[in-house]
């Protein structure tokens, strides 16, 4: 076995073999209570961390030397590949993929089980056990379905090259790696509900930990979602960035679990109730990332995120059928003794509008896994093969996204406990006023269509309750302490950096609705065919062809373009290539769309085909207004969020005192 | 009464398993050839040797036609013993042909060399006009014609030993 590939199946092999004495290790040490069996399955999980980064490493060496003799190489690689493809080709494929989201995977494991030494023993114990388990299962399949250190024999002199759409476009350097960032961080939640409910602690202190351990991967899974739409829009040349693909939802479904647990754990820590409920969530976000796995990699849906069929689909169904079943095993056998325990609540107050929202949160999930998996059962039961396309989800899911924007704004506004009329009319007079006035005022200047209205008030309401309650607090506190009006508002937000996070990412997701809306409600799109000198108009653009060239990439001579270059005035102008991208690997031409992107709209361009005897090309021309707002969303809910998780520097200074007190403490006992 | 609650556990999983469990065993993103109980398209094509071919020449007798290209791999590479065997096995009663797809004559024959020559004909379709007139979308796609000249069959990705069977039973070759 050559060197390279031999170290990095050794470390497969040696990444299981710690993995499965960790669990052991841990199993052990819950039973017997002996600190150093706990401390020995922590540094065998931050050692399979150890071993997952030396197998990435190997293969990253083979691909960045176009070692054929890897099998993985030799079909996602070619001696042309240039070095930065080469190294982003890691999680091009399956093998890869897997060995990628192993290294991840066992860096959460290491982190949280670091990051927890010292406390909350028993608890960590299990939580170490489940991780280690979920990771063994990934090491076991690239030991045995999916080993990436394959070998061929003979080798292939050249390899067939990289995934053509992976070539296209570098945000695949970022999409991936954010997403599987946000899925394996998932498994973190999830180990601390079945310890939670292995121990019997479901306390508030339980709570606290898992929110913060599921806010820090819900964070990558927002972004990546986000990239992965940005992805879809830049390189896919069909004008949109959402298309409720198989492999989407498959993103999103955990998302809007995970979203729903953020929300519910807030009740259950300030008010006791919904416990159960919020265990239950942390399971079915795990489930549902392993469904979303299972989804883009065993093939069984059709997508553009489709590996190649592969013997992987088996193991992972077991595995999602096991965690499932475990999991659900140990809700219902605890199920007795969570019951109860909440605080009784008025209709109007803040815990009933968190209620909805974690029913709308779940109305969603299974509307979006009801037209994902509709498909399959179509074709189970019947034979037929029917799609859900993306008017079906638009349908079913829009009304339920414009309630939830409506109560972003109702819920926070409302207080614990029983809402009066008084406090219902003196919080939401200013923002409906504004509200109404920033509509008619919309409807004055010419917008007329009335999803992006209707969307852009609420959120003007929305935001105007956010924006009603830091003035109050702001100028009740520069009142009372004497600052001014920045430092005031500076410091009612970072004492409450969860209160205030969470408004900002509201801001965030309002901005993104608002984009959606106008974006989806009032682009215009045309196919035109255009002679070089010709031109077509679109909107406020003029767009002239120029001429029509078809030549070798500059930097891989196997890649043939064909490019319009065109001139475009308007709004925006200047001078833009479209093109189509012959792969050798890739049956069909890739797209290579050209997007001007400006704050209030983008020109979309993409190339529908050519002649190249007469220069003539078919253009399909778009107008989309305010995309660009849903990338600046994304990135707000972001920032807010990681604002959120900030630790406070109260919450420091009192931890550093403490450290001192017991160090103090026992420098007088001795 | 109380332990009626267990059953959420079988209720929830059952059901998700076996859903998932019917994926498996099928391509989504095969599509249904319509060309299926149609005339197969008339072609008349030069061979990788230089000889002209014509569906006039197969009438009366069964035949293969397998897009593939030298680019392929794994696909064509795992499935080309496949084809050679059934060209052994059945050839003398029906017809095998390869067209290549997109690809040049000499990498189509180093790859031949290289992986071994079954002696059944390789049309080159220069501006793939054939593989248009069958929808092919990517190689490797092998259609299945009868003696009539009917397509019957199609398989979309590589062959396997037992696929080959029960494609070949749709044109008269039992298994």
């Amino acid at each position: 076995m050559p060197l390279i590939p031999g170290i990095g199946h050794t470390a497969v092999l040696v990444g299981l073999g710690l993995t499965v004495y960790a669990v052991t290790a841990f199993v052990l040490a819950a039973r017997s209570a002996d600190p150093r069996l706990a401390a020995s399955g922590r540094r065998a999980v931050i050692g399979s961390f150890g071993a997952a980064a030396v197998g990435c490493a190997a293969m990253m060496i083979s691909l960045l030397t176009h070692d054929f003799s890897v099998l993985y190489v030799a079909e996602n690689n070619a001696s042309t590949t240039p070095a930065f493809i080469s190294a982003i080709s890691l999680w091009a494929a399956l093998e890869g993929s897997i060995l990628f989201w192993t290294l991840l995977a066992t860096g959460w494991a290491a982190l949280v089980l670091h990051r927890h030494r010292d406390r909350h023993r028993a608890l960590m114990t299990w939580v170490g056990a489940t991780l280690a388990t979920v990771n063994a299962f990934f090491f076991a399949v690239m030991v045995w379905p999916g080993n990436p250190f394959t070998l061929t024999s003979p080798v292939t002199a050249e390899g067939s090259g990289p995934n053509a759409l992976l070539q296209n476009h570098p945000f695949m350097a970022l999409h991936p790696p954010l997403l599987y960032l946000g899925y394996t961080g998932l498994a973190v939640p999830f180990a601390f509900g079945v310890a939670a409910l292995i121990t019997k602690r479901l306390d508030e202190e339980w709570l606290r930990i898992v929110r913060r351990w599921t806010l820090i991967p819900w964070i990558f899974l927002t972004l990546g979602i986000t990239a992965g739409a940005w992805w879809s829009y830049e390189v896919l040349g069909w004008g949109g960035y959402w298309a409720w693909d198989p492999v989407e939802n498959a993103a999103l479904l955990p998302w809007l679990t995970a979203t729903a647990f953020i929300h519910s754990s807030m009740v259950a820590e300030r008010r006791g109730g919904l416990r159960i409920w919020s265990s239950a969530l942390v399971i079915a976000t795990f489930v549902l990332t392993l469904v979303g796995t299972f989804l883009t990699r065993s093939g069984v849906v059709a997508s553009v995120h489709s590996f190649t069929q592969s013997s992987i689909g088996p193991w992972f169904l077991t595995a999602i059928l096991i965690a499932l079943a475990g999991a659900l095993t140990l809700l219902v056998w605890r199920l007795p003794e969570l019951i109860g325990g909440g605080r009784p609540s008025g209709t109007v107050s803040r815990e009933s509008a968190f209620l909805l929202n974690n029913v709308l949160f779940l109305g969603l999930t299974f509307a979006v896994l009801f037209g994902t998996l509709l498909p399959l059962l179509v074709a189970a039961t019947s034979g037929d093969t029917i799609s859900v396309g993306a008017p079906w989800f638009n349908t079913v899911t829009v009304p339920m996204f414009i309630a939830l924007l409506f109560l972003m704004g109702v819920g926070p506004a409302l207080p614990w406990g029983t809402a009066g009329w008084v406090t219902v009319r003196e919080r939401f007079t200013i923002p409906l006023l504004a509200a109404v006035l920033v509509t008619a005022a919309a409807l004055a200047v010419g917008l007329r269509s009335w999803g992006p209205l209707g969307t852009l008030g609420l959120a003007v309401f929305v935001a105007g309750i956010m924006v009603d309650e830091v003035v109050r607090g702001a100028r009740a506190r520069a009142r009372s302490r004497d600052e001014d009006p920045a430092t005031a508002v500076w410091r009612l937000t970072t004492r409450n950096r969860r209160r205030y996070g969470g408004y900002t990412v509201h801001v965030g997701v309002l901005v993104m609705a608002v984009a959606v809306a106008i974006s989806s409600g009032l682009a215009i799109d045309r196919t035109v065919t255009v002679s070089p000198g010709e031109t077509a108009t679109i909107g406020a653009y003029e767009i002239t062809h120029r001429r029509l060239v078809v030549e070798p990439l500059e930097f891989d001579a196997q890649v043939i373009e064909t490019r319009a270059e065109l001139t475009y005035s308007g709004p925006q102008s200047g001078e833009l290539g479209t093109a189509l991208r012959d792969y050798p690997n890739s049956p069909t031409a890739i797209a290579t769309p050209a997007v001007r992107t400006s704050l209030g709209e983008d020109l979309y361009v993409t190339l529908l085909a050519s002649d190249p005897a007469t220069g003539a090309v078919t253009l399909h021309l778009f107008v989309n207004p305010f995309v660009v707002w849903i990338w600046i969303g994304g990135a707000i809910v972001g920032i807010g969020s990681a604002f959120a998780i900030w630790p406070e520097r109260h919450a420091r200074r009192v931890e550093v005192e403490q450290r001192q007190a017991m160090g103090a403490a026992s420098a007088e006992g001795a | 009464m109380r332990h009626l609650r267990w059953l959420l556990v079988p209720i929830l999983v059952v059901p998700l398993g076996w859903l998932l469990f019917t994926g498996f065993g099928r391509d989504p993103r095969e599509v249904a050839s319509p060309l299926i109980g149609q005339p197969a398209p008339e072609w008349t094509l030069s061979t990788l040797d230089g000889d002209l071919l014509s569906t006039d020449d197969l009438a009366g007798r069964p035949y293969v036609v397998n897009f593939w290209a030298s680019w392929c791999i794994p696909a064509c590479v795992d499935e080309h013993p496949v084809l050679a065997a059934a060209h052994d096995r059945h050839g003398d009663a029906m017809t095998m042909v390869g067209v290549l797809y997109q690809d040049t004559t000499a990498d189509a024959e180093a790859f031949l060399a290289r992986y071994g020559d079954a002696g059944y004909p390789h049309l080159v379709d220069p501006d793939g006009r054939l593989a248009i007139d069958f929808g092919v979308t990517g190689p490797p796609e092998t259609f299945f014609v009868d003696a009539d000249g009917i397509i019957r069959d199609k398989q979309f990705g590589p062959l396997t030993d037992a696929l080959m069977d029960e494609r070949l039973a749709s044109i008269g070759f039992d298994r």
